[in-house]
Formats: C-alpha cells, sequence, structure tokens
C-alpha cells in the first residue's frame, strides 16, 4: 500500500466525487475542502428528541440531516473544542493516536466500507485524519504557528472546523462499524475504532446521534432491553419458545428466571430473543440449559432485569455504556451466583472484555469462574466473572460431557464468519470452530485472509443495523459476502454460522442480495438440534421444524 | 474480417481498455487501489470488475441473447447497484466501450460495435434495476422479517401473517 499512496497524496490529491464520463469535471479540488454530499441509503435517520431526553443527553431536538439547519447549540464550536481538549488529557490513546499517524497508508485499503463503496473518505487513515485536520489545527503548537503563516495550515494537513468539516465528520463517523480490521495492520497499533469512539461522544456533546442508536439505548435503559420489550413480554417469548421446543423435543426445557442462589447468571443479547434467526439461538440455550440441569443438577438462570447483553450505550460516551452495563454486575449481586454466563454477542464482549471491569467492577462478590462440572478454571474471565458461551459449551464438549447427534446436522453445510470483536477484541477464535465440528459433519473455512483476526465484518455493526442506510449496509458487507460466495461455489457451503446477535440480524438480509442459497445459524441453533436431551422422543425436525436429514426419505420408503 | 474476429483478436486490449475505464469511474484514489491486481479477497471490486468484463466480453464475441448478457452482467452491476452513483453512472462503464472501440477498430465496423455495446447497454440497464428493486424490497421487508415473525409466531401479533404483508414471493 505505502508505494501506492504517497503521504502528500493522502493530503492534497484525494477526489471525493464519483468521476463523470462526460470528462467535464474540474481538476480535483483537496479533500479538506470538499464539501459533504449526504446520500439517501447511505446515512441513518437522526436521533428521535425523546430518545435523547430520556437520557439527559445534550440539545435534544428533532432534526434532518438532509437540512441546511442540524439545530445546533449556538456555541457548538466551543462545545466541541472543549471536549476534544478533555478527552485528549483524559484518554492517553486518544492523544497517542492523533499524534503518531504517519499516514503509511497500509489501513487504506484494509477497510469493508472503503472496499465495498470505493469511497477514499472510507480509508482508515481518512476518515482519521478528519478529525487528525481539526486536532493539528486547534491543539498543536506546530498549527497555532503555521495557521499564521500563508499556506501553513495545508502544510500542516489542518483545518478549522467548520460547519462544513462537522457534517463530514457526522456522515463519516456513521460508516465505520469500529470492527478494527484496520488496526490490525497498522505498524504503530492505532486503533482507528478508538478514534470512530471518540469522534461519536464528541458528535453526542451537541445532540447529534442517529436513531438506530438512539432509541435502543433510550429503550435499554428505561425498560432494560433495546426494543423496550417488558418482563412479561420478555418471559411470553421465552415461554413461548417452550412450547416449541417440546413439539420438536418431547421435553418441557421451562428455564429458571430470575432464580436466587442460582449458579449461574446467563445474560444474552435481547435479538435472540426477539429476532430470528437469534431466537433459534435462544431456544439452542434453553435445550443446553436444560440437559445441564437434567444432567449434571446445574442452575442457570434468566433474568428480566438484565435482559439485555448488547450495549448501544458503546456507540454513544463511555458514560452511557457505563450505565447500561452496570445491571449486570447489579443483577448477578442480586441474585448472588457464582459468575455470568454471556450469550452469543459481538460489540457486547468487547465492553464486557475490555471495559467492564474498569467501570463497573471489581465484582469480588463472585467467584473466579470454574465449571463445575468439567473442574476448568475459566483464566480468561478471572476478572470479569463473565464466560462466553462458547467457550463453556467447547469445555463441555471437550470434556465428553454432551451427548451429540451430528447426523441432525448433517444437511448443514458449514462455514464460520469471525465476528469482529470476539475476534479481535477477546481472540475468541477456536472455541465455535470446536463446537461447530462437534455438532456438524462438514465444515469449510473461508480464504484465510477474511477470518479470525482478519475477518471481515458484516457491515452494519456499531450501531448501523438499520433499514434506511442499506446500500452503505450491502457495499460494507461485500468483502464478506465475497468470501461467502466463494465457499457457496467451492464446496457448496448452504449455512453461514456465527456468534454474533447483529451478525444474524444483519446476514441473513446480505445473504439474500449476494449469495441467497446461504442461510445463517447461531453455533448454539446447532448445538441445540444436536444435543440428545435425556427422554426426548425420536425427533424428526429441527428447531425451524423444518425435516431432520433422512427423515423425509424415511417417510417415503 | 468479420467485427468477431477482430474482437477475438484484439481481446486482451479491449479488456484491459475497459476494466482501466470502468475502475476510472471511480475517485482517483481509490481507483488507485481497486485497480491494482491483488488478491481477489483483499479487493473484491476490482477482482469481479475484472472478471465480469472479462465474461461479457467473451460472451459478445459469440452467440448471446438479451438474457444471457444480464445474468453475465450482474456481478458488477449488482456492486455499482449500491454505491455512490447514480444510475446513469451505475452503467456508464459500458459506453466507455465505444470510445476503445473507436481507437482500435476500422471505421467501417464502428456502427456494427457500437449496436454490440447498445446491447449491452440495455441489459445493464434492465440488470440495475433489478438490482435495486431488490434492494427496495431488502428494505421494506426485513425489519417485518426480523421482528414480526418472530413476535408472530409466538402468537403476540394477531394482524397480518408475515406471508400477507410479504405476498406469495419471499424476496
Amino acid at each position: 500500500m505505502s508505494d501506492e499512496i504517497k503521504p502528500d497524496e493522502l493530503l492534497d490529491k484525494i477526489d471525493y466525487g464519483p468521476r463523470s464520463e462526460s470528462g467535464s469535471k474540474s481538476e480535483p479540488a483537496s479533500w479538506m475542502d470538499t464539501s459533504v454530499q449526504i446520500r439517501p441509503g447511505m446515512y441513518c435517520y437522526a436521533a428521535k428528541a425523546e430518545s435523547v431526553e430520556t437520557l439527559s443527553l445534550p440539545n435534544a431536538r428533532p432534526w434532518n440531516p438532509l437540512e441546511d439547519d442540524w439545530k445546533l447549540p449556538d456555541n457548538w464550536q466551543e462545545i466541541l473544542h472543549q471536549g476534544i481538549k478533555d478527552r485528549l488529557e483524559k484518554f492517553r490513546t486518544f492523544k497517542v493516536f492523533m499524534d503518531i499517524c504517519v499516514r503509511c497508508g497500509a489501513c487504506a485499503d484494509k477497510c469493508h466500507f472503503f472496499l465495498g463503496t470505493g469511497d477514499p473518505k472510507n480509508m482508515p487513515v481518512l476518515r482519521a485524519e478528519l478529525l487528525r485536520s481539526v486536532y493539528r489545527n486547534d491543539f498543536t503548537t506546530a498549527g497555532k504557528i503555521l495557521q499564521k503563516i500563508p499556506g501553513g495550515q495545508k502544510l500542516n494537513g489542518a483545518r478549522p472546523l467548520t460547519l462544513d468539516v462537522l457534517k463530514e465528520w457526522w456522515y463519516y463517523l456513521f460508516q465505520c462499524t469500529e470492527c478494527r480490521r484496520c488496526s490490525v495492520f497498522c505498524p504503530y497499533g492505532i486503533d482507528t475504532a478508538e478514534i470512530t469512539i471518540m469522534g461519536r461522544e464528541l458528535l453526542n456533546l451537541i445532540g447529534l446521534n442517529i436513531d438506530w442508536i438512539a432509541t435502543p439505548v433510550s429503550n435499554c435503559f428505561q425498560t432494560g432491553n433495546h426494543l423496550g420489550i417488558q418482563p412479561h413480554a420478555f418471559k411470553d417469548m421465552i415461554d413461548f419458545f417452550v412450547e416449541d421446543i417440546e413439539e420438536v423435543t418431547g421435553v418441557n426445557v421451562e428455564p429458571q428466571m430470575n432464580i436466587k442462589g442460582a449458579d449461574i447468571l446467563f445474560i444474552t443479547p435481547s435479538g435472540d430473543v426477539f429476532a430470528d434467526p437469534g431466537t433459534y439461538t435462544c431456544e439452542g440455550y434453553m435445550i443446553l440449559f436444560k440437559y445441564l440441569k437434567d444432567k449434571y443438577d446445574l442452575n442457570v438462570t434468566w433474568s428480566t432485569y438484565a435482559s439485555e447483553g448488547g450495549n448501544f450505550g458503546f456507540f454513544t460516551s463511555h458514560e452511557t455504556m457505563k450505565r447500561l452495563n452496570a445491571k449486570m454486575f447489579a443483577e448477578a449481586k442480586r441474585l448472588g451466583v457464582k459468575w455470568i454466563l454471556g450469550g452469543e454477542c459481538g460489540h457486547m464482549w468487547r465492553v464486557i472484555n475490555q471495559y467492564m471491569d474498569t467501570m463497573n467492577g471489581p465484582a469480588d462478590f463472585l467467584e473466579e469462574p470454574v465449571n463445575p462440572i468439567t473442574g476448568t478454571k475459566f483464566e480468561n474471565s478471572k476478572s470479569t466473572k463473565m464466560v462466553h458461551i462458547t467457550e463453556f459449551t467447547a469445555d463441555l464438549i471437550k470434556h465428553g460431557k454432551l451427548e451429540l447427534d451430528k447426523s441432525r446436522n448433517s444437511n448443514r453445510i458449514m462455514t464460520f464468519h469471525d465476528s469482529c470483536n470476539p475476534a479481535r477484541g477477546m481472540g475468541l477464535l477456536d472455541e465455535p470452530r470446536y463446537i461447530i465440528e462437534n455438532c456438524c459433519d462438514h465444515f469449510y473455512e473461508m480464504p484465510p485472509n477474511t477470518i479470525r483476526e482478519l475477518t471481515f465484518c458484516c457491515g452494519s455493526g456499531a450501531g448501523l443495523n438499520a433499514g434506511e442506510n442499506i446500500e452503505l449496509r450491502m457495499a460494507g458487507g461485500l468483502p464478506r459476502a465475497n468470501a461467502v460466495k466463494y465457499v457457496h461455489e467451492k464446496f457448496g457451503v448452504n449455512t453461514l454460522g456465527t456468534i454474533c446477535a447483529i451478525d444474524r440480524a444483519a446476514l441473513p438480509t446480505l445473504c439474500e442480495y449476494w449469495v441467497p442459497e446461504v442461510e445463517v445459524y447461531g453455533i448454539h441453533e446447532l448445538v441445540g438440534n444436536a444435543l440428545i436431551l435425556p427422554g426426548e422422543k425420536k425427533r424428526t425436525e429441527d428447531l425451524r421444524f423444518e425435516p431432520l436429514p433422512g427423515v423425509e426419505e424415511e417417510e417415503d420408503e | 474480417m468479420h467485427l468477431k474476429q477482430i474482437l477475438t483478436k484484439n481481446k486482451k486490449l479491449f479488456i484491459k481498455k475497459w476494466f482501466q475505464a470502468t475502475i476510472n469511474t471511480y475517485p482517483a484514489q481509490s481507483a488507485k487501489v481497486l485497480g491494482k491486481d491483488s488478491n481477489r479477497f483483499d479487493n473484491p471490486v476490482g477482482a469481479v470488475t475484472h472478471e465480469t468484463i472479462e465474461d461479457v466480453f467473451n460472451l459478445i464475441i459469440g452467440d448471446f441473447n438479451r438474457e444471457i448478457l444480464e445474468k453475465t452482467l450482474d456481478p458488477i452491476i449488482r456492486i455499482r447497484a449500491v454505491q455512490a452513483f447514480c444510475a446513469s453512472e451505475a452503467v456508464s462503464f459500458v459506453f466507455s466501450l465505444k470510445k476503445i472501440g473507436e481507437d482500435i477498430l476500422d471505421d467501417s465496423l464502428i456502427r456494427e460495435f457500437d449496436k454490440l455495446v447498445d446491447e449491452i447497454a440495455l441489459a445493464a440497464f434492465n440488470k440495475l434495476m433489478k438490482c435495486k428493486e431488490e434492494i427496495f424490497l431488502l428494505k421494506a421487508t426485513e425489519s417485518k422479517r426480523r421482528i414480526h415473525r418472530a413476535f408472530e409466531r409466538a402468537g403476540l401479533v394477531t394482524e397480518l401473517t408475515e406471508e400477507d404483508l410479504l405476498g406469495s414471493k419471499k424476496s
């Protein structure tokens, strides 16, 4: 990359607009002078005033990104200037990341949004440069001196924070899923996701959030989960799953709910309870817990209070993230469990693994997690006291504690999509694969430059899984879909396994556009199908009420 | 020589020029990256664009009909339909063939060649409309499928079923 784009080109010669065929386009202007064009299909609707109000966040009012007037406070520049100053003092990483980028370009072609949209401002280096250019202008000594010299600002790659610059921030900071693929390639280890996180925090200071984030956060704060589902409806959905599972297995798997003194508290993203196809993954957890209760007398409780594992506060500000996260430890304390088990989710695990202990810990009222059935100590969860369910289940399988009938999933020709946060944020790479291999007969990896640490994002994370920005999502998901298509064509892969609720919501649409023959499954849905429950009837259908492999032929005979 | 024989003879040159012209419809800085001959998983837009252009060119030097042409154009149009192009820009790459033809072919063949290009353009426009329709439908039905279906299964909604909402066809 570095031989393709020279630093001065990055600074100077980026031409933003698509070229027209007529050749009438004038000489490209500097990217810093080109005002942003906000395109429908690429942006998410503005945050509803009521949602912003609920959270007591600043500048709640109706506004529309397509209108000229964004209804900002008069002193918005002053607020942002102070906001940047505060964060530079408070967060060492932010300061370092602002200073050390040498614009080598190693990250430039690693972002799924750049690769999919072809928009140069989606090169991670340039997205970060949107903020850095203002930082250089207002916060560095060189910037202050150079802005007094004609041409000095340009020399320094600096620019003042104007309304056009602000709009550009908003447009592009919400075209980043904070997936951190670019950071894997940065020789300095700059985490561009943290720059986006800071940028979004700053935007929130003047009321510039998107509704797909603000309303779930508001719901979560008031009712406990993203959709604002009240406890009785949460319970109703779970009861309904019990009925469905009984129809398939003949076993009543009634879960424990809000039980004090249970061994383990289980928290999963609410998408597993309320959105297809996550609901089948949820049924998989329920089957597993019933099995562990019957076989090993392990008591796992669900909670209607901690009914959301996801945390869109993470995409708002660190204070908001902390407020939403607090309920996990609070509920574990109230119920008096030993430790917490977490479901299949993406950003939930970055929050837990990297921030929870600092924000709301230490959870010294909990025990260091040990699997009571196998005796395995979960060293990775020593401080957070929260274990990822794939680590837990993989451990049970490894010790021969689960009876699995792989043949029930033999029609699933699998590949696995590493979700960005568990993969890059916590190094959870092999456990889901181990489970798949023990629950399915056929598993094929996508090409190595698209999986594990190098996984391509679904294109809809970090609060961008809305409907109105579908072109952005389809373009951003292209590098992922391209690899799925390859294994579909080469090996006949028909199922994309994943361990993230946003993936389960976003990837079916992505696949439908790019590779419609592939379905999306959570890993514990596969477990639920394969696990042989004590006392179960002869199963003929999977959890989706589709005939199990071989069953139709048997009936025909 | 007939047009198709000349096209066959100059195939490599046509494909090279057409690919470059297509990649040049992106902003200059992006075109530098997307135009690289890199791993197809590191650069899906570049790789798919190149493959499709080659496939379409191979098709037009033989026998083809509109339907096969649309199918062959699908990968490249499917990508351009979700990028920051207006409709005319999305299919404009087809017309760049005319200029390439003028540079390579004898004047006597230009008219015939242009007709071929028009065929590709019409098929490209059809495909673009189909992709756009797919996107609108995905947009319209996605949330219903995700949330409505789960609630419907649970008996928590009693209005129209998802099937009624979507019609008999799922996509």
